[in-house]
């Protein structure tokens, strides 16, 4: 015997043996059994398979659409995934993507202008990067 | 021997877009989402409705899952039974309880409730007894509820739903003992014993 179907052998055997000593317990331990068995009379009914089947097709639809399609094929798609991703930000957000476009502008910038310093220590940097360029 | 494969693998194909995968996860588990579902929120229609859209959060959030720390349908039942919930807060104020039909069954249209006649007890009891159970269950606080509902009927262990509700094992042996013991009173409140 047990009570929740969880204890260990050595519990349960420790619980039975009580149990046929102590009637007290023993009442209550069979209450308990009747009222889960009570409990458990609440069944639910199954939803017809016709129900299923049109929910279920439209769920793969939009899996379909959602994963299948955009996350799952190739390079391209996740391209425009992420493009799509960054758009829809940029039409919620406006203010922080302004924020984020003249960070990165400032970045080039700011690369840009070490390129041309670096020119001026290094004179001859440029024509080594276009040698670089046209080996690769 | 499709039927056969493991919830991993499913998912790890469903992860990989295929959409027979995501399909067979489906019919595995819809009619047991929509039970755990269906005893929370307590209407056919909205519970329907919540399973659909519980499908739609599993495939989203599949990356998350994972499988050393749970089981994938104990994962799942956590993802109802929060989804269930959320709908069934939504819902309180503005809808009453359903009414059952002559077996204790929500009326689901187009279906036979005839089989309810060869249970234990006669269909006016058994109906008297489950409109107890739920309308207890619907009063009862929400870790109450969801640890009644997963142990009595979907028959988690103690331990799944202390994991799955981040918890301890002492809080859900609370949790089971005073919902168990709501449903008692109220059984008796309303003359049956136990």
């Amino acid at each position: 015997m047990h009570l929740l179907g969880e204890e260990t052998s050595d519990m349960e055997k420790e619980i039975s043996t009580h149990l046929r000593e102590c009637d007290e317990c023993d009442g209550i331990f069979r209450e308990y059994g009747s009222l889960v068995e009570r409990i458990r009379t609440w069944t639910v009914s199954e939803v017809p398979e016709e129900l299923w089947q049109a929910q279920k097709a439209a769920l793969l639809a939009r899996y379909r659409q959602d994963f299948a399609g955009g996350r799952g094929k190739g390079i391209i798609a996740f391209l425009r995934t992420s493009l799509e991703t960054a758009w829809n930000y940029a039409l919620e957000h406006p203010l922080s993507t302004l924020g984020y476009v003249a960070a990165a502008l400032a970045f080039a910038l700011q690369q840009t202008i070490s390129t041309f310093r670096l020119d001026r220590i290094l004179p001859g940097a440029s024509q080594v990067f276009e040698i670089l360029r046209q080996v690769f | 021997m499709a039927s056969l494969q493991s919830d991993e693998d499913l998912v790890a194909k469903t992860l990989e877009g295929e959409e027979a995968a995501f399909s067979r996860l489906h019919d595995r588990y819809r009619q047991r989402i929509y039970s755990t579902v269906y005893r929370i929120i307590q209407d056919a229609a909205a519970a329907q409705d919540a399973t659909q859209e519980i499908f739609i959060k599993l495939y989203k959030s599949l990356p998350e899952w994972n499988p050393r720390k749970a089981k994938f349908s104990t994962w799942l039942y956590r993802l109802a039974a929060n989804h269930a919930i959320d709908c069934w807060r939504a819902r309180r104020r503005r809808f009453e309880a359903p009414p059952l039909d002559a077996s204790g069954r929500e009326y689901v249209p187009e279906r036979s409730v005839s089989d309810a006649i060869f249970t234990p007890f006669g269909a006016l009891e058994r109906k008297e007894i489950v409109e107890q159970i739920r309308r207890c269950v619907d009063n009862l606080p929400e870790l109450q509820k969801k640890v009644f509902l997963l142990r009595y009927f979907e028959d988690l262990k103690l331990e799944e739903i202390a994991d799955m509700e981040a918890c301890s094992l002492g809080t859900v042996k609370t949790s089971l003992f005073r919902a168990t013991h709501s449903v008692r009173r109220a059984l008796r409140r309303a003359g049956g014993s136990p």
